[in-house]
């Protein structure tokens, strides 16, 4: 039971907080400024050290040339000035031509698969998500109830996520195979990862299994903080069970919500370990990721101009899905 | 439990509930608990739980028994396995993964829990932005990362390093801590924390002796999940550390890749690993529950 999600009780505490907090600010704004700032700051710092500085070096990288032979020929040594030519590359498919002119990359050609990994990474971000808040809801809101054995069920149901993914991403190899488990158990003969659409369910299929309870744990935190009264209120009311969880369950649980989807939709768009392990990414399996760590050994320069991209990219969907949640995240904080 | 019990409704709205709440626990067991909802819980998680233990099952079992087709849940019992781990050695990759996890998680608690409580107490300006940063911290790809890290580490002298570890495992996980915590903080009435500030209580007592009774949960569910994620650690471990330093998934891996895909090997392995979290789990799933006593904020 922690401090609840209640936006009625929140409310009654608000208004009558309100007045009084406003002429409090006045006084010791300045003072509690400082205060919180000195609080933040070790973590300011620590990110931007170890967080921030990995993004500057690969935003500078990126502008640069990697070494090689150039357009007419000759060894480059790398790292001069490149403008923004690694990022048509990956852009626009433009690859060095013959003379010294750009053409548009041959297929198979690193650059080619740039804009199919989108497709398939931001896929595969929205069905997994979907599934596991699916799935997490319904586990979450089942390990909240009272029944004999929920501790255990509740402990259990970490299990998966609490593999590392290098070692549950072989056991998953040895289901999926040809004569793995999975044909035994089903009695069928298939080849799971070597078709795109089986490879893409195999995949998202262990995705899910694994990350579900993280899911699933966030929710069931969240939960703690709603109080029985108002389900019991809304049952006086003659709310049915299904409008009880859209009205009063969804919306309270929101915060705890957003916090599961946001950063799970951040580590799926960057997903590599587990498709690298079951595909290599084949079959129409490679990540944004995969694409950085293929390119990583031709060139490091144009890798930082894709993990560049794939920053922007994902600091675009991360800023919608920000605002996506926002209404409860920003009123809150604000106030 | 909770040493009020004479609040008026309007001022007590959100303490009373919690307190009924919590003197009901017991009654919800036998009113909610029914049959139908018990059986419907377990088997929901037996489906989800069947891979697992079929891996458990499978640890116990020799190479052959594994490989048959069908596979064969009861064959002979066998320790073989878990022998087979520790003979090369699991134990230093086990402390290691411990040090690193628990330490870090610790380490991520106290700046995750003052930033938290700064982000949603204090007013702080462009709050929102100062989120989004954090945030922003999980948006290059991790292998684009790991080469500067790598650099960087090399140059201060710190590969195979299980300190530098903590201290990547504590910026890894710091950002998803504060929002969690914030998100927990956020629905603290604000009269809870400013009765105690006119108290005259330093911020940091306020913080420890009020703030972290009430979100005892949060808390709980935080620092598993934060244990959790360094357990898993693989790509800095597998780059940063060698042998004195690395961590258990660096070993696993190993294991697994220089025996072959020994199936029944690969089950203990994976077995092995997960004891731990499910150890953190216990201890933690207690308090997930249970938290807040509101004696200690009145």
């Amino acid at each position: 039971m922690s401090i609840t999600s209640e936006p009625i009780a929140e409310n009654a505490a608000d208004t009558s907080g309100k007045r009084r907090r406003r002429k409090r600010d006045k006084t010791i704004h300045t003072g509690e400024s400082r205060l919180a700032f000195l609080l933040l700051a070790p973590t300011l710092i620590m990110l931007t050290v170890i967080v921030g500085y990995p993004i500057i070096k690969a935003i500078y990288q990126s502008f640069l040339t990697d070494p090689g032979l150039d357009s007419s020929g000759f060894f480059n040594e790398g790292n001069s000035w490149n403008g923004l030519a690694n990022y048509k590359h990956w852009l626009l498919q433009q690859c060095p031509g013959a003379g010294g002119v750009t053409e548009s990359c041959p297929t198979g050609n690193l650059g080619a698969q740039f804009w199919s990994s989108v497709g398939i990474t931001i896929g595969f971000t929205v069905v997994t998500v979907l599934l596991e808040t699916i799935i997490g809801m319904c586990f979450a809101l089942m390990m909240h109830r009272a029944f004999k054995g929920r501790a255990l069920v509740r402990v259990a149901i970490l299990i998966p996520w609490a593999i590392p993914t290098a070692v549950i991403a072989k056991l998953w190899i040895v289901i999926f195979d040809p004569q793995g488990v999975l044909n035994n158990v089903l009695g069928t003969d298939f080849a799971w990862t070597s078709e795109s659409g089986p490879a893409r369910a195999a995949i998202v299929i262990a995705d899910v299994w694994k990350t579900t309870p993280f899911i699933a744990l966030l929710i069931l935190a969240g939960l703690q903080g709603i109080s029985n009264e108002i389900y019991e209120s809304a049952k006086v009311d003659g709310a049915n069970a299904w409008q009880r969880f859209w009205r009063i369950t969804l919306p309270l649980v929101k915060p705890a919500l957003a916090v599961a989807v946001i950063f799970r939709s951040l580590d799926v768009l960057r997903m590599y370990d587990l498709p690298w392990i079951l595909t290599q990414g084949a079959n129409g399996t490679t990540t944004m990721s995969i694409l950085v760590v293929r390119q990583l050994n031709s060139g490091l320069n144009s890798a930082s101009a894709l993990s560049t991209i794939t920053f922007i990219i994902i600091f675009a969907i991360a800023l919608g899905l920000v605002r996506l949640f926002n209404a409860n995240i920003v009123e809150r904080g604000t106030r | 439990m909770s040493a009020q019990t004479t609040e008026t409704p309007k001022s007590g709205t959100i303490l009373n509930r919690r307190k009924k709440k919590s003197a009901q626990g017991e009654g919800d067991l036998a009113e909610t608990g029914g049959f139908v909802w018990t059986t419907t819980a377990w088997v929901l998680t037996l489906i989800f739980f069947a891979p697992v233990a079929w891996m458990f099952l499978t640890s116990f079992h020799s190479e052959a028994d594994a490989a048959t087709n069908p596979p064969t849940l009861l064959a002979g019992f066998t320790l073989d396995n878990y022998s087979a781990l520790f003979d090369r050695g699991v134990g230093p990759f086990l402390i290691n993964s411990a040090t690193a996890s628990i330490v870090s998680t610790l380490l991520v608690l106290a700046l995750a829990i003052p930033a938290a409580y700064a982000l949603s107490i204090k007013p702080v300006e462009k709050w929102t932005d100062v989120m989004f940063f954090f945030l922003s911290t999980k948006f290059l790809p991790s292998i684009a990362a790991l080469l500067p890290i790598y650099l960087l580490v090399q140059k201060i002298g710190g590969l195979d390093n299980i300190w530098i570890l903590v201290v990547l495992y504590t910026a890894m996980n710091l950002p998803i801590a504060i929002w969690m915590l914030q998100s927990f903080l956020a629905e603290v009435p604000k009269e809870i924390m400013e009765a105690a500030e006119v108290d005259g209580a330093g911020t940091l007592r306020v913080i420890w002796s009020v703030i972290v009774p009430i979100i005892t949960p949060g808390i709980a569910a935080t620092s598993l999940i934060c244990f959790i994620f360094s357990w898993n650690e693989f790509l800095l471990a597998k780059s940063l550390t060698a042998v004195a330093a690395s961590t258990s998934p660096v070993f696993l891996v190993g294991f697994i890749t220089s025996e072959g895909l020994f199936l029944a090997k690969l089950c203990a392995a994976a077995t092995l690993v997960s004891l731990p979290v499910l150890i953190a789990g216990f201890a933690a799933q207690d308090k997930l529950v249970r938290g807040l006593s509101l004696g200690a904020v009145k």
